[in-house]
């Protein structure tokens, strides 16, 4: 069977654990192991090296939804993580001092997966900072060349979460019916 | 251990968390091909190192004390030079590990060698390790470590008070069919199923309050203050540095008013004045709107499902960027629409025939885009040509997989 994802990244903080628990249909398997000392407890069991979840479709096929180590943009695993990938979230914390310094770094460091299949931005913790706004992402990808849906996403939120996922899928098709 | 057979060389990581540990271990047994395997700091043949982390300069001292001919790898997003170490930067990807490994196993010695049949101890045989710079394009910038270890994490001041104001971050409302008729009402001199009455179907806004809103965001953003649009309804205030709108009215009482059309005389009636800052900063938090989500569904109700004069529905247009949906009233088909008059531009009727969708729902899309300002055009000769090559990629709706996701999104 085919192993179809949707891969979310984006910096420490902006929301993908949150994200993937908010439209998966179980339980996304924990990845932040209780004791922060490196030396001590690095139990296999407990420690997993992305978040998960999974999309359970009309059919039996399931969309799994994976998550990017995000700890200090330690990034492991770009060029196998993509292999099978419908698209990308990439998720920017608006409280962060420079996010558009993290969108470019993500926008580069997936630049040819995005070129192949495409990505949609939401900007979360909007509600605690408004700058900059989304037309302000807007401006900065214009520079880019890039057009791609930027929404203010509150990761919780099941609806924001979903509609940023369903923008993702209309830009790969906008002929699509669901 | 047979001759010539490949031994994994032993990297004990440091500045690292669990999670990024594992991932490591993962990654060179998986991609790397096992070239290398995580061990304990006794076992290692090299130390790797987080440069990244805040701690690395001590980490750094620390190891060259314990280990000081134990080969070290620096990982980070600078380019470092620093003497008597290896530099990989990232993102990594396995040809940057391999490369790093095999010139740490060409200038080692003890390396050479199977580690399980001849050991020596980085005590009984000094080993100077060169300085290697990862090859880059540019000239590497020379970045003490302490410097960026030490580098802020760089959270702002967190807006307690935009918290409040929460009828701005509030999801958005996606209508089906049956709500738009309901959220819009109708216009009954107009048949939409005949495509005679299409070029009829427009409306001009600035017989609607519409237009009076829009003309006093424009004022204000030119005066840069808060100015307050009194009119025989209710006050609305206007603040362009934030831009936000005060409204103390519901959205029922919006509606009914926005699609009103106002008589010829309405503009005595209309008035725009400086607001009392006093009186302004003790305004209601819940009662603040973003100024883009207002704007966009006081037009979907003047609409009614019509365009705007402004816009010739045979002349191909395009939209400028995405609409910020999270936050908006999404009007049916509306991320179909925007997905493709994003992709390029397109006749309204094009849009209709290639997405097979009622003309309200495009009109009324075009209208709430158009107020935004997200709207272009573009010349005739030009688009046709587009048109015709990719016409044929969206003529037919997919089904499949990413049919079956989205159902699953909108909870089919």
């Amino acid at each position: 069977m085919s192993q179809y994802k949707i891969i979310f990244t984006g910096p420490v903080g902006a929301g993908k654990t949150t994200a993937i628990n908010s439209i998966s249909d179980v339980a996304p398997i924990k990845t932040d192991a209780a004791a922060s000392d490196m030396t001590k407890n690095r139990k296999a069991s407990t420690t997993v090296a992305m978040d998960y979840g999974v999309m359970n479709l009309a059919g039996g096929e399931k969309i799994h939804l994976y998550g990017t180590p995000g700890q200090e943009r330690f990034d492991f695993m770009w060029d196998i993580l993509t292999v099978g990938g419908i698209g990308l979230i990439l998720l920017l914390d608006n409280t962060r001092a420079d996010p558009f310094q993290d969108m470019r770094f993500f926008l580069d460091s997936f630049g040819q997966f995005i070129a192949d299949t495409s990505v949609a931005i939401g900007v979360t913790q909007t509600d605690l900072s408004s700058k900059p706004t989304i037309d302000d992402y807007h401006g900065q990808l214009q520079l880019l060349g890039l057009k791609p849906p930027v929404f203010a996403v509150d990761a919780r939120e099941k609806n924001d979460v979903s509609l940023l996922v369903q923008a993702l899928l209309y830009s790969l098709d906008p002929g699509l019916t669901g | 251990m047979k001759k010539g057979s490949k031994v994994p060389l032993r990297i004990a990581l440091y500045g690292m968390d669990d999670r990024a540990c594992k991932t490591m271990e993962m990654y060179l047994k998986g991609p790397c091909q096992g070239i290398a395997v995580v061990t304990g700091e006794t076992d290692a043949d090299i130390d790797m190192i987080d440069a990244d982390n805040v701690r690395a300069k001590e980490i750094l001292e620390t190891r060259r004390a314990s280990t000081s001919n134990r080969p070290i790898i620096l990982l980070s997003l600078q380019n470092l030079q620093i003497e008597n170490t290896f530099f990989i930067k990232k993102p990594v990807n396995v040809a940057q590990i391999t490369n790093v490994l095999d010139r740490i196993k060409a200038t080692t010695p003890s390396l050479k060698v199977e580690p399980s049949h001849n050991i020596k101890t980085t005590s009984e045989s000094p080993i100077k390790v060169e300085t290697v710079v990862q090859p880059t394009p540019e000239k590497p910038q020379k970045v003490a470590m302490e410097v960026y270890a030490n580098k802020p994490a760089g959270v702002k001041h967190i807006d307690n008070l935009e918290r409040q104001k929460t009828a701005k971050h509030q999801s958005a409302m996606q209508l089906n069919e049956g709500g738009f008729t309901a959220f819009l009402g109708t216009v009954s001199t107009i048949d939409f199923d005949d495509p005679t009455h299409w070029a009829n179907a427009h409306f001009d806004p600035k017989q609607y309050f519409l237009g009076y809103v829009l003309a006093a965001i424009k004022t204000a953003k030119q005066q840069t203050r808060v100015l307050q649009l009194n009119s025989i309804w209710k006050s609305l205030i206007v603040f362009p540095n934030t831009q936000e709108i005060w409204l103390d009215a519901d959205d029922k009482q919006l509606r009914s008013f926005a699609g009103m059309a106002l008589g010829a005389g309405s503009s005595s009636n209309m008035t725009l004045t400086a607001a009392d800052t006093a009186i302004t900063v003790n305004r209601a938090m819940d009662k603040f709107q973003d100024m883009n989500a207002f704007v966009w569904k006081v037009a979907i109700w003047t609409s009614k499902g019509r365009f705007p004069v402004g816009i010739d529905i045979n002349q191909p247009i395009f939209l400028k960027r995405w609409p910020n949906f999270t936050r908006l009233v999404i009007t049916p088909d509306a991320m179909r629409i925007a997905a493709l008059l994003v992709q390029s531009p397109r006749t309204a009727t094009e849009v209709i025939s290639l997405l097979n969708t009622k003309p309200q729902y495009v009109f009324v899309f075009l209208s709430a885009c158009h107020t935004l300002g997200l709207l272009g055009q573009k010349e005739p000769q030009i688009v046709e040509t587009v048109a015709t090559e990719q016409t044929a990629q969206i003529t037919k709706p997919k089904q499949g997989l990413l049919s079956k996701i989205l159902s699953k999104l909108r909870g089919a």
